[in-house]
């Protein structure tokens, strides 16, 4: 966890992102020591809702970076996910997958799936890139959290766009659950060995399955209008003159440092 | 501060209560809602997405009533001020994020236009059963505020106070209307821009490094910068220090988790707003709220016909609860009667404020309706002829549950 928070400062940097500009608001499962050190502004908000709460700092002021950490992202807040990328909110949507649901290549992940199932699973995982794509989100991508500058090259990338990116990291859940951080290391290790780059490849064929290598990259980037261009523009040929449009009263800032109307 | 004069339509209106609500909220300066239609309060959110592009306000509609609550928390942090509108199965699902809310003293509102329940239960019409869900729903001790309106023109008028209330103390307010409140059509007016106080927002205006977010004024109340502005915020539902880090202890919990408690508590006298009528020479006073205090008024009237002395008193702030007026006056009557659409909720505070001193009589509806005024007066008549003192709040059937599971007052013996 913390890893990635240093691979994301680097990202912000290589994107000449200022860090104050930058709300980070995650969910539960997401909640490294380390975002208090880099400068920008954290909330750790309810289980699944990072990209719900960050849809509305993004709406209430336009001019904000959202990026929303999910850790339970697939589950409790799928259907945000999946809204998200449909409206194509400007989010640049960073999943930590541990795997909670799922055993790999023959190896239980120990994550929570060992308490919860402690006689391993076998439900079919989602595969994240796939589904955002399907749902139009305008770029995806998978690493694993030792890929750290293919990692910071992608989050830099997609904080240039404009519109929703999915980002998913492989990393090992956080040290209380596997209890000594050795087995973070070894296993974070097992996905870096274990996983080939294919950039561009189709997103319907990177699906995480057992005994088989993972695949990682950019898989997809593509232009699309952002939810609130696509707002101005229909209100605007609907309304005319009396249209203000979003993000004159209520972006960036009118009343000054602190204040606003 | 005044209204900003883009932001309110002045004029006389014949409207209903949903659509004065959405007026009402960008009177109050409120510029995002976010909210998942259901009847009976879509027509609020239908009017606040006609009025708000014109005004630089944003309406969007989200995936559920999870979404749209925690978007509205996110958009208070960013700067804006903030609503969702609902009923009863979406206000239950909002309930997990209006404690999150509550714990990151987040100011925003929540319209609740209250229909029949349990579970889907009557959508197209009343009911007054979320009153204790509205101050207990989410898990976790806090503070909060409900209001009652009871017209067209007070969801107008009210919607902004809460908007006022929200700011002022940093909280979740509850606007408590109900389906008959919310599709009544009435003549509303709205005054001009300059004639609507508006409650600025707590902004801390000292150094950025020095900003400690949840460290209080002296009324108990911490100041509130907008995210993206250099602060560094740590902002967590998690029990946290003044820093807004997480803690674990107990020394914390009672202190954080208290002051969000008590600066509700604290400052009840500058929130409560209470109407009396009548109170002065009454032995029976009806204790009322929302649509239930407006059937009432007839109630009082055909007992004060009949010779009774009985007077009002009318909750507009139902949660913090009127705990010492109540007392008050329960020394001073022989009895309390509350009418509300439900079978038995606010009635239990009122008793419990009585201590004994005045017979407390519940006069429920099942809701999908409202109160037929001859019953709130056969209730007022019934105690004011009773000699006993009844420890437990008596329960008065009206004359439809009387036809349907017999009994009444009589019944009790």
């Amino acid at each position: 966890m913390n890893e990635i928070i240093t691979t994301f400062a680097q990202a912000l940097e290589k994107a000449d992102v200022k860090p104050d500009q930058v709300c980070v608001p995650s969910d539960i499962l997401f909640e490294p020591e380390t975002v208090k050190r880099f400068g920008f502004d954290y909330f750790h908000t309810t289980r699944g809702r990072a990209i719900a709460f960050g849809t509305g700092l993004k709406l209430a002021n336009p001019a904000l970076k959202v990026v929303p950490f999910a850790g339970d992202l697939m589950t409790i807040g799928g259907n945000h996910f999946v809204h998200g990328s449909r409206r194509n909110m400007e989010l640049t949507v960073i999943c930590i997958n541990n795997f909670v649901y799922r055993k790999i290549a023959g190896k239980s992940a120990p994550s929570a799936a060992q308490k919860f199932s402690p006689y391993s699973t076998f439900e079919e995982p989602f595969n994240i890139p796939h589904l955002g794509n399907s749902c139009s989100a305008i770029y995806t991508a998978r690493w694993t959290a030792l890929h750290t500058e293919e990692l910071a090259a992608s989050i830099a990338e997609a904080l240039g766009k404009k519109g929703l990116s999915v980002i998913e990291i492989l990393a090992p859940g956080p040290d209380y659950y596997t209890g000594i951080s050795k087995v973070n290391v070894d296993l974070v290790r097992f996905y870096y060995d274990n996983s080939e780059i294919r950039n561009n490849e189709d997103p319907k064929n990177v699906g995480i399955k057992p005994d088989s290598r993972i695949i990682v990259g950019k898989f997809t980037s593509k232009e699309r209008p952002t939810f609130i261009d696509q707002y101005n523009a229909q209100l605007s040929s609907v309304l005319g003159e009396k249209f203000i449009p979003h993000g004159i009263r209520s972006g960036a800032d009118p009343g000054g440092k602190n204040g606003g109307d | 501060m005044k209204a900003d004069q883009r932001d309110v339509l002045s004029g006389v209106y014949y409207i209903d209560g949903d659509v004065a609500a959405g007026y009402g909220a960008l009177a109050a300066g409120c510029k995002f809602i976010a909210g998942y239609p259901i009847t009976p309060s879509t027509e609020a959110a239908e009017a606040f997405a006609r009025i708000a592009p014109k005004s630089g306000a944003l309406f969007i509609q989200m995936e559920d009533e999870l979404a749209s609550v925690s978007a509205i928390v996110g958009g208070a942090w960013a700067g804006a001020k903030t609503m969702t509108i609902t009923s009863g199965p979406g206000y239950s699902l909002m309930m997990e994020t209006v404690g999150f809310g509550a714990m990151l003293e987040t100011p925003f509102v929540l319209l609740n236009i209250q229909r029949g329940g349990p579970s889907t239960g009557v959508p197209t019409k009343t009911g007054q059963a979320d009153m204790m869900q509205a101050r207990w729903g989410s898990h976790g001790d806090y503070g909060l505020i409900a209001i009652a309106p009871e017209s067209p023109q007070e969801l107008f008028d009210y919607t902004i106070k809460a908007f006022n209330l929200a700011e002022k103390y940093r909280c979740p307010v509850m606007i408590m209307s109900d389906e008959c409140v919310g599709h009544m059509t009435e003549k509303v007016v709205i005054p001009p821009a300059e004639e609507i106080e508006i409650e600025p927002r707590r902004w801390y205006t000292g150094s950025p490094d020095e900003y400690v977010p949840f460290k209080p004024d002296k009324d108990l109340v911490p100041r509130m910068v907008k995210a993206g502005s250099g602060h560094k915020l740590y902002i967590s539902g998690r029990l946290h220090d003044e820093r807004g880090y997480p803690v674990d202890d107990e020394h914390y919990k009672l202190k954080y988790v208290r002051r969000l408690v008590d600066k509700i508590k604290c400052n009840k006298d500058k929130i409560i707003e209470l109407k009396e009528e009548q109170i002065d020479d009454a032995d029976v006073i009806v204790v009322s709220y929302g649509i239930s205090s407006r059937v009432a008024i007839r109630g009082i009237e055909m007992a004060r016909e009949r010779g009774i002395k009985v007077g009002s008193l009318r909750l507009v702030t139902v949660w913090p609860f009127p705990d010492e007026r109540i007392t008050e006056l329960a020394k001073k009557v022989k009895a309390l009667v509350v009418p509300e659409i439900n079978y038995g909720q606010v009635v239990f505070d009122v008793a419990r404020c009585c201590h004994g001193n005045a017979n407390v009589v519940l006069v429920p509806h099942g809701g999908a309706g409202v109160h037929v005024p001859d019953d709130i007066c056969d209730a007022i008549v019934s105690v004011a002829k009773e000699e006993r003192k009844i420890e437990e709040v008596i329960e008065f059937k009206t004359k439809l549950e009387i036809s349907v599971f017999g009994g009444g007052l009589k019944s009790k013996e």
